[in-house]
């Protein structure tokens, strides 16, 4: 999978904006939204709240988490743990990328919120790679990673599950079974 | 174009994928052998002595292609006897297990792991480890491959780190220095690791987004069609 694909799963979430146009409710196939009111917030996904943003028709209203207090909370917490920590949106990276880059004129502080996002992903990151090191080390076979999230999971999945199939391949070579002696006539 | 093209990956087991290039190539490196029996008329195939009607006389030292090894292989019939190549015997072993990240696998190899596992396939009579497994009494498989494949995963397992470190924090570097020393199949996942990462960056700074011409397409451009036929 590509980061545009998980991008496009991300822009399924739901953010608030505040339109400055009327319009009735309208019935999309994944559910209705609206009615729209000038200056009255309404939820809506993100690829429409992107698009109204882009044709002006709305400002947009941060998600809560995107704070600098409760992001630095969190990065905070997350180099604390040994483990992954709970994120505060299952897309916090494609959320933080997407409304940074289109509407950071609605968003307070926006240049730090970055600076913290791509700290705490880096730490996430380095702690993957830590996790999956001492995973391989121990011939693991199995790991419960609750609080990943697509993003990271999809940058370094590929790379890991691969490494995990030669592993598995070696070591199935350690008890040869019936099929070893498929030469023998 | 790479997506929409599947090639057969190497096997890496006990058998090779038929139709894997890589594998193919892997059971082209040669193996230390020992003619076990005369081989009329053989003599040319296999560098010894000049005329065609010369035999191989029973005894003699080979060099054999590890497809021709298996095939000639048997533990009946004895045709060859297979030895074990220098990097894979105990001398070598050691050093893997003291420091594998030392080693350069491009060299040894290039196809450390999947030549290793094929070499599980000669369960040689003649061996003194095979008389241990007898002792043993483990039934099926022998000492000497089990210890052997040992060292190859943990080859594997002490080169993990380094292969995901260096691939995925080597941004926008050159990383032939990186590769140099990689064994196939781990230069292979060093370009998962890669891509992961390319693919995760070029999203960040908005590239994904932008409609580019294909890297082939723009390769066509720089010569004209008349200088490519001529």
């Amino acid at each position: 999978m590509e980061p545009a694909e998980v991008e496009f799963l991300a822009e399924k979430e739901l953010v608030t904006i505040v339109p400055n146009f009327s319009l009735d409710r309208i019935h999309l196939i994944g559910g209705d939204l609206g009615p729209f009111n000038p200056g009255l917030p309404v939820e809506v996904p993100v690829w429409l709240a992107i698009n109204l943003k882009q044709r002006q028709k709305c400002r947009l209203v941060p998600p809560e988490w995107m704070d600098v207090g409760k992001l630095e909370e969190i990065r905070d917490q997350e180099r604390k743990e040994d483990t992954f920590t709970p994120m505060p949106s299952p897309y916090y990276m494609e959320l933080t990328k997407l409304l940074l880059n289109y509407a950071s004129d609605n968003i307070p502080r926006a240049d730090e919120i970055r600076t913290l996002v791509k700290d705490t992903w880096d730490t996430r990151m380095a702690k993957l790679r830590l996790s999956a090191d001492s995973f391989v080390r121990q011939q693991e076979i199995h790991a419960k990673l609750d609080n990943l999230t697509l993003m990271e999971i999809n940058t370094a999945g590929t790379f890991l599950t691969q490494a995990l199939d030669h592993m598995y391949k070696l070591r199935t070579n350690l008890q040869p079974g019936e099929s070893s002696h498929s030469q023998d006539f | 174009m790479s997506e929409a093209y599947f090639p057969v990956g190497p096997g890496l087991g006990m058998e090779e994928n038929f139709l894997s290039l890589d594998d193919i190539l892997m059971s082209q490196e040669k193996l230390p052998g020992r003619a076990e029996s005369a081989l009329p008329r053989l003599a040319v195939l296999l560098g010894q002595g000049g005329g065609s009607a010369e035999s191989i006389p029973e005894g003699s030292k080979l060099e054999i292609p590890l497809w021709l090894a298996k095939g000639l292989h048997d533990s009946k019939r004895r045709i060859i006897s297979v030895e074990l190549p220098k990097i894979y015997k105990e001398a070598w072993r050691t050093v893997f297990s003291a420091d594998a990240n030392v080693v350069d696998l491009h060299k040894m190899g290039p196809y450390y792991y999947g030549f290793g596992s094929q070499l599980l396939n000669f369960e040689n009579p003649e061996n003194p480890e095979i008389a241990q497994t007898i002792l043993q009494a483990t039934g099926a498989g022998s000492v000497l491959p089990v210890s052997d494949c040992v060292r190859s995963l943990q080859t594997f397992i002490g080169r993990f780190r380094r292969i995901m470190d260096s691939s995925q924090n080597a941004y926008n570097e050159d990383t032939s220095a990186l590769v140099a020393r990689l064994d196939e199949l781990e230069r292979a996942l060093f370009q998962v690791g890669q891509k992961g990462l390319n693919d995760f960056q070029c999203w960040e700074k908005g590239q994904a987004s932008q409609i580019t011409a294909s890297s082939l397409v723009q390769n066509y451009g720089k010569r004209k069609l008349t200088e490519v036929d001529g």
